[in-house]
Parts: C-alpha cells; structure tokens; sequence
C-alpha cells in the first residue's frame, strides 16, 4: 500500500541519509523518491509533483535554497510544503528559509518519530488547504450561478410587469385608431353632403332664416362642452319639452341634434328656423358642418393618446447600454408608467399628484420605471381596482440635520385594504407572494428593493387599512 | 319617437361619437341612438327604455371597460333580453371572453378596433334582420 498516506520527495546529498528517510517512510506507507541532488531534485518535482519535499540544504551545486526558489517560481511546484533538512552544525538561515517558502525545518541528526510528526502535520496542513481551496471554488462557481439565475429571475420580471401592461396597451392604440378610422369616414361623408345641400338650403331661406341658420351653424361650432352620455341623456329630455311648448314639429330629433351639437343653453334664437318646413332638413345640414369639425377633434384627440401611449413605450424600455447612470427626472418616469396604466387606472382610480420640481438625478431610468410599476400594480390590486393613489414627489434639501435633507423623496399611497404586520415584515423578501399562483413571481419588491439599493437609497413602507405607503428615497447627490 | 333603439356601450367618448355619426349617416331617424360609458350606466339605459317602452334591437358593446367587461355585461344582458342582438366592437380581443360570449350570450358578431364602416354596417343589418 505504498503511497497511500502521501507521495514524498526527499532530498539529500548524502546517500546514508536518504536511506535512512527513505526507510522511515516506506515502512508507513508512504510513497518515497529519493534524489541525491538540487537539479534533480526540481525536475523530478516538476515532472511529478509530491505532495511535499524533505530538502537538504548544504549541497554541492544547487543548493536547498535555490531548490526552493525555483519550486517557488513555477506554479506547478509552487504549492508542494518544503520541510528544510539541515546538519547541526550548518550555518542554516532559518529567516532565509521561511522566507523562501519553506514551511518548516527538521535538525540532523533527527528522530524518525520527529521527521514522520512535521511531514503529518504539514501533509494534513496541505490538504485542508487544498479541500479549502475548493470549496471556496465551487462557492465561487455557486455565487456566480446565482448571479446569473437572478438576472434571469430579473429579466423575467420585467417582461412579466411588461405582460401586464402590453394587453391594455394593445387597446390603449386600437381604440384611437377605430376613432380616427370612423372619424375620417364621417368627415368624409358630412363634406360631400354640405357641398350638396349648402346650396339648396341658402336657396329656400330668407335672408332672416340664413343668418339664423349660420348663427346656429356658428354657436355649434364653438361649443366647447362635451357631455357625458348621461348628462346628454338629461339636455335631450329637457329641450325636448322647451322645443315640444314651442310646438316644434318632431321635437324629439330635433332636441337629439341639438343636443349632440353641444346647442343647448339658449335655443329661443332658433325657434324660428325649427319652426321652418324644412326644420329636419335645415338641422341636418348644419349638423354636417358640425360633424367636420367635432370629429376632426375626435382625430386629434385621438392622434394624442396614440403618441402618449407610443411615447411611453419608448421611455418605459429607456435604457443605457453601457450601463452607466444617466441624468432623469423620476417624475417623468412615473408619469410613463401612469400613462401605460391608464386603462387600468382611469375609472376606479383617482389619481392625485404632488409634484414638486425635482432635479436630475443620475439613475437607471428603466429600472427605476420597474419601481413604479411595481409598487403601483400592487396598489391597483390592493384597491381591487378602486380608490385613491397619491402620489408625492418632492426635494428635500434642508440642513444636513434634516434626515430627508439631500434625497427626492417619492411617496405612493393608495387606499387600499392594507398590508398586515406579519406580511408587511416579509414583503421585501424574494418569492414571498400574498397573490394567487401564477399571479405574482414574489420576486417584485425584492427586485425594487435591489433596484433602489444599487441607486444608494432606501424604501420604507406604512400601512393601515385604507392607507398604504411606500416611500422611496433616492440621494441627489452621489 | 322611434320605437326602437340601438345601444352601444364604450368607455371612450370618442368611440361613442364616431358611431353615433356612423348611426345616423346609415339608419337616419329610423332608430333611437342611446350611449353609455360603461356597463352599469347601459343597465339605466336599458331599464328606462323598458319603462318607456321603447325596444333595444342591438347593443354595441366594448369588451375592456373598467368594472364589468363586455362579456359578463352581455351576458347578463342575454339572461334578461335574449331576443336583443349583441355585437362586441373590442380593442383588444380575449379569445376566451369572445368564445363564452358566444356561448352565453349568442353574440352575433366580434368586430375588431380599428373597424371598417361596411364591416359595422353589414353587423348591424345582418343584426337587425334576424
């Protein structure tokens, strides 16, 4: 069973001695090559590495020292323990020693049992050592398997934050652009018509009637009102009956296209035209007129909500590649992000904003924007759709005293049912999750926890039932 | 007053306008041309014509409205007044939300946004000749 306790090197000038090493080994099972000199020496080492060496030091030629110096030196040797052998009488340096990387020495003439204790001692040394080694490389390699497991767990968040919002966005453009569609079709359509019976109606009319008629056409025009569904409900009842006391013929369609052309406050002016024969005639071609320039303001309207929705999108994925910060504002990224939510917020959700100026800061806007959007997903799902989100930004530079002093501080409160003690202690913590399976990866606050680590500030959350706040600190100067 | 009505229902002013011009251009003052924000202001609309005894023919609804969606409010619609024709004119399309409206409420077209006028009017002719 040669060599299971360990692979020795022993080297020394004098054959008697090697013998002697040689011996003391091989009977506990060691495996021993003895090797009369210092160049041979540091080519059997290199050849073979053992897992230490006895080394003379007085040697003619190349004595211990360089041994030692040269097994230093090359990386596949420098490793090996060197236990020094030196007669009594030598004159042996041992700072020298120690200092070239020798781990321990042993006097001639020696005891066996001395020799066999240090070689133990420093062949378990070394493998302790070289068990460390690895280990702490396979942390190394566990660490940076995580790093890229979170990035990925990162990643896949967003894309996730984003899912939740690409299907409204989807209706956030289709909707503008079935407007603008119709709209250019009954624009299309009220031209050729006005083009058509501006004529014949002039015609018909006194002159009275055709400056009633453009009085109407002109007052349409510049309404600037635009009802609700219901509240033009109620106008069309009303002016029904004022135009039914004043006997209008049909006050029912004619109290509808008024009503729709915003003409509803005082109509006594326009009594007499309604009273003409030709009253739906009349009515409809100056609802032509209208019908031009309502929708026209359909399109704008439209051509609006498009480009915010588009712009919001760009800003949302803004994002520096060399991963550098970039001067921003964090309002406007709030704002992206409200903008890309805004189906979701628009009916139950009352918006309100504080905002104060704020300076540029240098942040990562895009993953700043993954902060808002988490903290105001989990506020639209803590109102279950309906309540109050506030939202607060303001500087906050006052003495150095002042704990807020020198950070913008964002503070999102919503009004929803509240975070309980024991789940408010967790919530930052990764794949801790209050949502259904499949809902949420749990991974949201732990990632804007991170997000606002890496920007040097820090969250804080309040909560009572009805209130819940987040606040985020950024500093304004890093 | 025309005995019968169009409803369409659509949390966007501006789809409600563009249609209600599209309406009347195609069926003039042959029909009522009634208009809600959102699912619980048609169920108003839909009671006061009851009282006033006034007919619902189509509704044309939106699917993504804050609250009730399209094809629960269809639906329930559907549970009420089976004899009313439904029509979905959605910006973004829910496959599952399409399919258990046609199952559940025999929807009789899902009209995608943007919308061609001629693909509305042929949903509501087909519609009203049933």
């Amino acid at each position: 069973m040669a060599g299971r306790k360990g692979n020795i090197l022993a080297v020394d000038d004098t054959h008697a001695n090697l013998r002697l090493l040689a011996g003391i080994f091989a009977e506990r099972e060691y495996r021993v090559r003895p090797v009369p000199d210092g160049a041979m020496a540091v080519s059997a080492a290199q050849a073979e590495p053992p897992d230490l060496i006895l080394l003379d030091i007085m040697m003619p030629g190349m004595d211990g020292y360089e041994v030692c110096e040269r097994l230093k030196a090359d990386e596949r040797t420098c490793d090996i323990p060197v236990i020094f052998i030196s007669a009594k009488n030598d004159l042996f340096d041992k700072v020298k020693g120690f200092s070239l990387g020798g781990v321990d020495y042993i006097t001639k003439p020696f005891q066996a049992e001395e020799v066999l204790a240090r070689v133990e001692t420093h062949l378990s040394l070394r493998s302790l050592q070289t068990r460390l080694e690895e280990k702490n490389k396979a942390l190394t390699d566990a660490l940076e398997q995580l790093k890229a497991t979170q990035n990925q767990l990162v990643l896949q968040e967003k894309m996730a934050a984003l899912g939740h919002l690409v299907a409204g966005i989807a209706h956030e453009i289709n909707t503008p652009l079935g407007a603008i569609q119709a709209s250019i079709n009954n624009i299309t359509n009220a031209l050729n018509a006005s083009v058509r019976e501006l004529p014949r109606l002039i015609q018909h009319l006194s002159f009275e009637r055709q400056a009633d008629f453009f009085a109407l056409s002109e007052a349409a025009l510049k309404s600037k009102e635009t009802l609700s569904s219901r509240e033009a409900r109620k106008k069309r009842r009303s002016l029904r009956k004022v135009l039914e006391d004043h006997e209008i013929d049909d006050a029912e369609s004619a109290s509808n296209i008024l009503v729709n052309m915003g003409v509803h406050q005082d109509v006594s002016a326009f009594i007499p035209l309604l009273k003409e024969k030709e009253s739906p005639f009349i009515l409809q071609t100056a609802y032509n007129l209208f019908v031009q320039q309502n929708n026209s303001q359909n399109i704008k309207t439209a051509v609006e909500r498009v480009s915010k929705v588009v712009f919001a999108l760009k800003s949302y994925a803004r994002h520096d590649d060399s991963g550098q910060m970039i001067q921003a504002v964090v309002t406007e990224g709030i704002d992206v992000v409200l903008t890309l939510y805004y189906n979701q917020l628009k009916r139950g959700i009352e918006i309100i904003k504080n905002y104060s100026a704020v300076p540029h800061i240098p942040c990562h806007p895009d993953e700043l924007n993954q902060v808002w959007t988490n903290i105001i997903h989990n506020a639209i799902y803590a109102m279950d759709g309906k309540g109050q989100l506030e939202i607060s930004v303001r500087a906050s530079e006052g003495a150095d005293s002042d704990p807020e002093a020198g950070w913008i501080i964002i503070r999102m409160t919503d009004s929803g049912k509240g975070v309980p003690d024991d789940v408010r202690a967790k919530m930052f913590e990764p794949f801790f999750t209050t949502k259904p399976a499949g809902e949420g990866s749990g991974l949201g606050l732990d990632i804007v926890r991170k997000i606002i680590d890496r920007h040097q500030g820090r969250i804080d959350v309040e909560s009572e039932p009805g209130k819940t706040t987040f606040s985020v600190f950024l500093p304004i100067r890093q | 007053m025309p005995e019968k009505a169009i409803l369409c229902v659509d949390d966007e002013q501006i789809i409600l306008t563009s249609l209600r011009d599209q309406l009347q251009r195609h069926f003039g003052s042959r029909y009522s041309y009634e208009f809600a924000e959102s699912a619980d202001e048609a169920f108003e609309v839909i009671q006061e014509f009851y009282e006033d005894g006034v007919e619902i023919l189509i509704i044309v609804s939106d699917w993504l409205m804050p609250d009730m969606k399209g094809d629960e409010f269809l639906i329930r619609v559907h549970q009420q007044f089976p004899g009313i024709v439904k029509v979905m004119l959605t910006g973004q399309a829910n496959e599952e939300a399409i399919e258990r409206t046609r199952k559940h409420a025999n929807l009789h077209r899902c009209l995608h946004k943007p919308w061609s006028e001629d693909e509305l009017i042929e949903a509501l002719i087909s519609g009203l000749e049933m």
